[in-house]
């Protein structure tokens, strides 16, 4: 088995992302897959890249865009 | 609403943090690599042609590898004349052949060489700053900027007078994300410009004999909520680091938008100053993307960043400044004791969270609203902590200034199954049953009253269960002092008769991450006249109580810090409490009686210890 190597982009671990870990995986190119050398993760680059952006759940107002005077204004 | 400030700074990093790990990989180590030189310059043109096709002017700061390109020299000085960019020098980017050949070290953080080799690599960098511009600069900075550093560099140039000096909560929290391979441990300072003191660079300066001569700003313009909670890279001004957090759809990122209006809304609790600083280094701008993000979206995500300061300053609500043109600016807008104060929401989470920041020469500190008003974070600033970093000081990597009350590392009001967590709280009681304000969620107003700072909570309802009343908070911070007022009255009560205990209590230890130090030498003291009971700190779990005590109070030799609570209320008694090793803290606090529309008053009191 040769050695792994970077992907087309240095992806993270979704599973350590989510604990926020920044953890860059590597790409087994026999299996077609990239893999997390600090946790058990492993996955294909859809995997990754789906997964990824389940952090996205703790961001609520992620795409809410505030007005200038609104920062003291709360809904009931 | 006033105008913001802000601070646009690029730096020419010939070998640009991340660039040789990520596009290097798989290849021996050659920071002298001429694709990787190349590719760093480009993006500084970039990132200086994005920010004048938006208007803004720009601070160079010149790293020391870029001192020898001619061709980085060259763009920086006809920058300078064609759109008024200062040009600066900075301690980051160290890293070039020419610097590991002289220090025969990887070491790249200035704040962490030994004193020694701090001095050889400022009259380095300083010296050949000066051989390539006739010049000495006016501002410079790193990721940190020690008080000795600061010191020996005003003395030996005293040209300068900005630094970028700190990364707010740039500390374990980072070292963690980073899987624990990031050794900035900067938690403790002030989040918006300040005047570093001559002691501590963290601490503002009291007056003029404490200025360390410069005006420091922080790296970044952080989210006061997030950054606290999480990894302060994912959110603050700076559009890659958004990205990093994933907080983006569809190329969307109103977030960044968000946290810029949010800081322009400062304003209004700071004597109209507010401020921002962006500073993208050229490995966020790789052309090989960064994690997930592609090189496009990298590129998008600045431009539009610098698109929209352009556009409020179009609309004349923000001025540019470069580094120097903002230190005359702060000086004359500032007084050495005037705090610093945000008021800041959730913009991020939906959960409508608030809290409050305060910052001066005596302390820094946070009130969470969604604590009923808790203190969750205290650094006692008013010891002017003398603390040297570096090799060959006892803190090598270690550049936070030590809390007493940190509630993200040492608990806050929850603990699992025993102990207690540093916290700056209330409870009331009645008839066996214990409320805490730390479960009383709510909002807060901010007014100023000549030097007071008053933040007024909306009152909370308490519902024992046979008995409810409406409770006010009121906290005021005094500046130039060193003391903060509670204020807590009953507005209502279901039976106006009856009487309610209150306990106002600090939960505190000290330290700058997770892990308890060492609590022997603690003393722990209440007094009342001339009357006074003392116990050394031994893990013995003892309590004292004094009836109408004037203080109670706690020694920390290893911060220099005295933190004390004097009381005004009717009944009060003094108490402390030593905790144990499973719970490694102190408790001060006074206990009293409420009733209807009456006030119960006490103040937290910091003081050098010596």
């Amino acid at each position: 088995m040769a050695q792994s190597g970077k992907g087309r982009l240095n992806y993270r671990c979704p599973s350590c992302f989510l604990r926020d870990l920044d953890v860059d995986m590597f790409f087994d190119k026999e299996k077609r897959e990239y893999y997390c050398l600090r946790c058990q993760y492993t996955g294909t680059e859809a995997d990754v890249l789906r997964k990824n952006k389940m952090i996205r759940f703790r961001y609520r107002d992620m795409l809410k865009r505030y007005a200038e005077d609104s920062f003291e204004k709360f809904e009931d | 609403m006033d105008r913001m400030i802000l601070n646009l700074i690029h730096r020419p990093e010939m070998v640009p943090e991340y660039a040789e790990k990520v596009t290097g990989h798989g290849l021996a180590e050659d920071i002298a690599r001429t694709s990787l030189l190349t590719e760093s310059l480009d993006i500084f043109k970039t990132q200086q042609r994005i920010a004048h096709e938006s208007g803004l002017k720009t601070t160079i700061q010149m790293t020391y590898a870029s001192l020898f390109s001619d061709e980085a020299v060259g763009l920086a000085k006809e920058h300078r004349e064609k759109y008024g960019d200062e040009i600066s020098l900075t301690f980051l980017g160290l890293p070039c052949r020419e610097f590991r050949d002289k220090y025969n070290t990887k070491e790249f953080c200035i704040w962490m060489f030994s004193m020694e080799d701090k001095k050889a690599i400022v009259r380095d960098v300083f010296e050949k700053f000066y051989s390539r511009f006739g010049f000495y600069p006016e501002s410079t900075g790193s990721y940190y900027m020690d008080a000795d550093l600061i010191k020996h560099i005003k003395t030996a140039y005293p040209s300068v007078k900005c630094a970028v000096a700190t990364c707010w909560e740039e500390g374990p929290k980072a070292y963690h994300t980073c899987n624990n391979s990031w050794y900035t441990f900067l938690d403790g300072g002030p989040w918006a410009p300040w005047i570093p003191s001559k002691a501590n660079t963290h601490v503002p300066a009291e007056n003029e004999e404490e200025d360390s001569g410069i005006v420091a700003v922080p790296h970044l313009s952080r989210d006061l909520i997030a950054c606290y909670d999480g990894n302060g890279s994912n959110f603050g001004t700076h559009p890659q680091n958004v990205l990093r957090g994933m907080i983006y759809k569809g190329g969307k990122y109103p977030y960044l938008f968000n946290l810029i209006d949010q800081f322009r809304y400062q304003a209004r609790f700071n004597n109209g100053f507010s401020y921002n600083m962006m500073y993208v280094g050229p490995g966020w701008m790789n052309k090989m993307g960064r994690w997930e993000a592609s090189y496009k979206l990298l590129y998008k995500s600045y431009a539009d960043g610098c698109a929209y300061y352009g556009k409020l300053k179009k609309q004349g609500k923000l001025v540019d400044m470069t580094m120097s043109e903002f230190a005359d600016y702060f000086r004359r807008k500032k007084t050495y004791t005037e705090p610093e104060c945000a008021l800041w929401r959730d913009i991020l989470y939906g959960s409508q969270k608030q809290v409050f920041w305060y910052c001066d020469p005596f302390m820094r500190t946070c009130v969470n609203m969604d604590q009923g008003g808790a203190l969750i974070d205290l650094r006692p600033y008013a010891a002017k902590l003398v603390r040297p970093v570096g090799i060959g000081t006892k803190h090598v990597q270690d550049a936070s200034y030590p809390y007493l009350i940190q509630e993200k590392y040492r608990a806050g009001y929850f603990t699992h199954y025993a102990g207690e967590g540093t916290v700056r709280s209330a409870r009331l009681v009645y008839k066996g049953e214990v409320i805490d304000l730390c479960l009383c969620r709510t909002k807060a107003h901010f007014n100023r009253k000549g030097k007071q700072r008053v933040l007024t909570l909306d009152p909370v309802n308490i519902e024992f269960s046979d008995l409810t009343l409406k409770l006010q908070t009121t906290i005021t911070f005094e500046e130039g002092i060193g003391r903060i007022r509670f204020d807590r009255r009953i507005l209502e009560m279901s039976r106006s008769g009856e009487e309610v205990n209150i306990d106002e209590y600090t939960v505190a230890s000290y330290g700058t991450n997770e892990y308890p130090e060492d609590m022997t030498g603690l003393v722990l003291e209440m007094g009342k006249g001339g009357e006074k009971v003392e116990i050394a700190y031994e893990y013995k779990c003892r309590e004292k109580m004094l009836e109408c005590a004037d203080y109670t109070a706690c020694v920390l030799p290893p911060i220099a810090t005295r933190v004390s609570m004097t009381c005004e209320g009717r009944e009060k008694r003094g108490y402390f409490k030593e905790g144990y090793a499973f719970s490694p803290m102190f408790t001060l606090g006074f206990t009293g009686k409420l009733r209807d529309k009456e006030v119960f008053t006490t103040w937290l009191n910091l003081e050098r210890a010596d």
